[in-house]
């Protein structure tokens, strides 16, 4: 697996002094087309109005929050996922056009596109033939 | 490091704890200890009527999921096949900068307690997370004492 400078998972500063409560880090595929990435994030039980997606200073963030949790009258007997938070944030570099990322979410999947900005794609060089 | 006068211990400590915290962190959400992931992570819970199994089964197509109970033993099985929501024609592997969602067939059993009914049991799949809720058998079900006074 190629590590890109761009798509970096953002380096945290100092260690924090106080402990948040740690949200879940959901797992991605990165997809590189010609016209930009293509991100897959698995945050199951996210929906559109508790995902929230930005980009602040060259960062996209990704946040969600399980929408549908048991009540207080349901015990935990057995518990893998702990916590109702998803978050994770990436470095975005120059090339890519932060104002037309596209979102979509569909059985708990986050997809985004991220384009390239037109100067970044590859130019098909047309080769002509001479008789 | 010299130890002096400026050294703080508790720094220390906060930094190893923050090193340990990145450390599973990284290794705890996604992956179990041995770095293979758990697809797909379950919770159960119960109540005094009913259990209910969370199954958290992103992007599969329900469909193509088998579920079945025998007796308290629940099985849930199917295959998903994470480059599907790509949405692209022909994928070309040297195209993934990262890969680390589950692909595959998986398989899991897991025991619930012996209360439940297998004659009531529903599933639905939402935001892709598979609730099925298991009725408990009439005489399982806490029944309350009263306590008499004389």
């Amino acid at each position: 697996m190629a590590e890109r400078q761009e798509l970096a998972p953002r380096q945290e500063g100092r260690p924090e002094r106080t402990p948040r409560r740690r949200a879940m880090s959901p797992p991605v595929d990165v997809y590189e087309t010609d016209e930009g990435l293509i991100l897959l994030a698995d945050m199951p039980g996210v929906t559109p109005e508790s995902l929230e997606v930005k980009v602040e200073d060259n960062v996209l963030h990704l946040r969600g929050e399980i929408a549908e949790a048991p009540g207080e009258e349901v015990r935990p007997e057995y518990v893998e996922v702990r916590g109702r938070e998803y978050y994770r944030a990436f470095t975005l570099g120059p090339e890519f056009d932060q104002e037309k990322i596209e979102a979509t979410l569909k059985h708990g999947v986050l997809r985004l596109f991220i384009p390239k900005v037109e100067s970044e794609r590859p130019r098909r060089i047309e080769i002509k033939t001479v008789q | 490091m010299p130890i002096n006068w400026t050294w703080d211990p508790f720094e220390e400590f906060e930094r190893i704890r923050a090193e340990l915290d990145r450390l599973l962190e990284w290794a705890s959400p996604v992956r179990s200890i041995r770095g293979e992931e758990i697809y797909p992570r379950i919770n159960v819970g119960e109540s005094a009527e009913e259990v209910l199994v969370y199954i958290f089964a992103p992007g599969v197509d329900p469909g193509k999921v088998e579920l079945s109970l025998e007796g308290n033993v629940l099985s849930v099985s199917g295959e998903r096949d994470s480059e599907a929501e790509l949405g692209v024609k022909e994928v070309r592997p040297e195209r993934f900068l990262r890969q680390e969602r589950f692909s595959g067939k998986f398989s899991r059993v897991l025991t619930l307690p012996e209360s439940v009914d297998p004659e009531k049991v529903e599933a639905e799949y939402r935001n892709g997370i598979i609730l099925v809720r298991i009725g408990k058998k009439a005489e399982r079900r806490a029944r309350k004492i009263e306590v008499k006074t004389s």
